[in-house]
């Protein structure tokens, strides 16, 4: 830093050289940690703590307790909706990158401009307001929906579906609908940056274009794919906000039970106990993710 | 070595991106069996040929003949061709062997037979014992050794190699080009090598293709493009030639004069016609290589070797050889011209500011047209 030699400077009687030289790494450290831990990992640390408090009537006890993890293992409701709100996610993980692979394929392959022009195309949705788009899609699949009318007029139903409407079909399909953005950007950016010249080291060995497909590109999208489905699930296992608004009553997540721990049943305690359960659910999906993405640091 | 067999032949072959042509009608047949060489800078077109023979490009006009038939309609996949590509585009998702082994794995060549000739390929480019790496885990003369491996290992009828020994340092550069060279000879195929570096072009090929501005200015050997070159461009592209240009004057099918700033320069023209039957007063140059010049011992020229008279202005050492520039005294002001003398460890007998005498056989003097 400052040599020790020299005359300092001051203005008005603070020094010019060391007050920089002290105060800015001091800020700058301040803002880079501070601003993550006060308001990411203090509140973390908060509902941690809070999932260990419980309460009984209306007062909440400050006493620290297993009680609410153990009401979660024991009590035959939150289990089996836990459960099928994961099946669910995968599901529509599934679905969004067997919709968003063929997508982002396609998007690859065209050149230049139209490439872009379509991506962006892609993403305006994501600038949408999501509520927004809940109730365009609710207005699709609805009784007097788009789709029903459709099937109506065209005369291959008789009378209005109601299976994709407030049930976990509709969770389903909204979900995979509303999410399809995050799983082909990824896809593309893989297929994107598989250089083009080992497309053409395989088509000169011999490969026809589907041993090309199957050998070279799919492999090497394959980091790009996982990720892409990690994002649909993590995204999707922490919405309540669809389920709550397409899911009517049989489409029960487990989003939604927690937003009733806090909202309707006002046990802060018992949500921030199945929050840390939620949370333990994504952490563990990206980890896995990682595993399998991180093998290509071998190669890379 | 090389028989007179025509392997692949292009006949009128060109490519233009919309009003541009990168590639003039070209015509070069490539013997079955020899290692031949295109060169020129960047932009002379080079790639686009070898490219075009893999089937990456289609030419816009002309036939690519392969045994005498034309393989237009030959996709790139079953084109009996393989390439070495610049980047050596390596499969960074499989190890070694699996990427030595794709081209027969993809023609569903038995599991064990494909094992077997991965074997014996590796032990050809002495890569045995890192079969299981991944590209990533070997050095850039490996990597080299994989993609030839990969090339080789399908018995392709033509081997397309696209500058790959760019990306590698000096050393190993020398190294790769008579490993390559070895390798050629020993598998007998026919080897199409492009690139831009004229002394890899005569370590390595048994001819050498010229080109510039999309045109093949010469095709020979080694030898004949280095000391016979045909056009002022090979002149100036294989290292530090001198050049003076004249007006031809008188000569026979041997030797003929040409009238320059510094005299007449009596010059060799055998197996050159379209030099020798040129008529008297067209422009020329005399070529010269530096090393064939000698400091003269006085002032005057022995029979058969022309001289000329200047002062040293610059002296520098290069290793095995010191490079002299002298200012030769002609009729239109100084005309510089390079000399190579072997370097000796107590320095040369010449400094700058000297005057000197040189002198250089007609023999190792050629023309070629302005």
């Amino acid at each position: 830093m400052s040599s020790g030699s020299g005359v300092n400077r001051r203005i008005a009687g603070l020094p010019l050289d060391r007050a920089r030289a002290r105060l800015w790494p001091a800020a700058l450290g301040l803002t880079a940690y501070g601003l993550p831990i006060t308001f990411i990992l203090l509140p973390l640390a908060a509902f941690l703590t809070y999932s260990f408090f419980y309460v009984t009537g209306a007062t909440t006890h400050y006493d620290l307790t297993l009680l609410n993890y153990r009401r979660f293992f024991t009590d035959t409701i939150f289990l089996p909706v836990f459960w099928r709100t994961c099946v669910l996610c995968l599901e529509v993980a599934v679905l969004a990158i067997g919709f968003g692979y063929p997508v982002a394929f396609f998007l690859a392959g065209l050149s230049g401009r139209k490439k872009y022009a379509l991506l962006m195309l892609l993403l305006v949705p994501l600038l949408m307001s999501y509520i927004i788009k809940i109730y365009a899609i609710r207005s699709i699949l609805g009784g007097t929906g788009f789709l029903n009318r459709a099937l109506l007029d065209v005369g291959i139903i008789d009378e209005p579906l109601t299976i994709f409407v407030y049930n976990l079909n509709a969770v389903l399909l909204t979900l995979t609908a509303l999410l399809i953005p995050f799983a082909v950007l990824p896809i593309f950016l893989s297929l994107e940056r598989i250089p083009r010249s080992l497309l053409e080291a395989s088509a000169d060995l011999g490969a026809s274009d589907l041993q090309t497909f199957a050998r070279v590109i799919l492999p090497l999208s394959l980091p790009g794919t996982i990720a892409a489905a990690t994002f649909v699930f993590v995204l999707a296992i922490g919405d309540f906000l669809t389920p709550q608004m397409v899911g009517g009553q049989s489409g029960f997540t487990f989003g939604r039970i927690i937003y009733s721990q806090f909202g309707s049943a006002f046990n802060w305690p018992f949500g921030a106990a199945l929050s840390v359960i939620l949370a333990a659910v994504v952490i563990l999906a990206i980890v896995i993710a990682a595993r399998f993405t991180g093998r290509g640091r071998e190669f890379r | 070595m090389t028989g007179e067999k025509i392997l692949l032949e292009l006949r009128a072959v060109g490519k233009s991106f919309g009003p541009t042509a990168v590639l003039e009608k070209i015509d070069l047949a490539v013997r079955d069996g020899e290692f031949i060489t295109i060169l020129g800078p960047s932009g002379s077109g080079k790639t686009t040929i070898l490219r075009m023979i893999g089937g990456f490009i289609q030419p816009s006009s002309g036939e690519i003949r392969l045994d005498g038939r034309d393989i237009a309609g030959l996709p790139i996949n079953r084109r009996p061709f393989n390439t070495v590509f610049q980047d050596y585009a390596l499969f960074p998702h499989m190890d070694v062997a699996a990427n030595v082994g794709y081209g027969l794995m993809v023609r569903r060549v038995a599991r064990q037979e494909v094992a077997r000739r991965v074997r014996q390929a590796l032990d050809l480019v002495q890569l045995g014992p890192l079969a299981s790496r991944y590209p990533a885990q070997l050095s850039g003369g490996q990597r080299q050794r994989v993609a030839l491996a990969r090339a080789i290992i399908c018995e392709p009828r033509l081997i397309l190699l696209d500058e790959p020994l760019a990306a590698l340092d000096v050393e190993l550069r020398k190294q790769m080009q008579l490993f390559l060279k070895d390798i050629q000879r020993e598998i007998k195929t026919t080897f199409l090598f492009v690139t831009h570096d004229q002394e890899e072009a005569i370590a390595m090929a048994d001819r050498i293709c010229v080109m510039n501005t999309g045109r093949i200015l010469q095709l020979g050997t080694p030898r004949e493009v280095y000391y016979r070159p045909q056009s002022e461009f090979v002149a100036r592209f294989f290292g530090d030639n001198n050049l003076v240009e004249g007006i031809l004057g008188p000569g026979d099918a041997r030797q003929r004069r040409i009238e320059t700033p510094l005299g007449s320069i009596l010059c060799a023209v055998d197996g050159q016609a379209e030099v020798a039957d040129a008529p008297s007063g067209a422009r020329a140059f005399a070529v010269f290589r530096p090393e064939s010049v000698m400091p003269a011992p006085s002032a005057g020229a022995p029979a058969g070797e022309n001289s000329a008279t200047g002062s040293v202005a610059d002296v520098s050492f290069a290793g095995a050889t010191t490079v002299a520039v002298v200012n030769l005294e002609g009729n239109a002001g100084p005309l510089a011209a390079r000399v190579k003398i072997a370097s000796r460890v107590d320095g040369v007998a010449i400094a700058p500011g000297d005057r000197l005498t040189i002198a250089w056989p007609a023999l190792e003097c050629r023309l070629v047209l302005a």
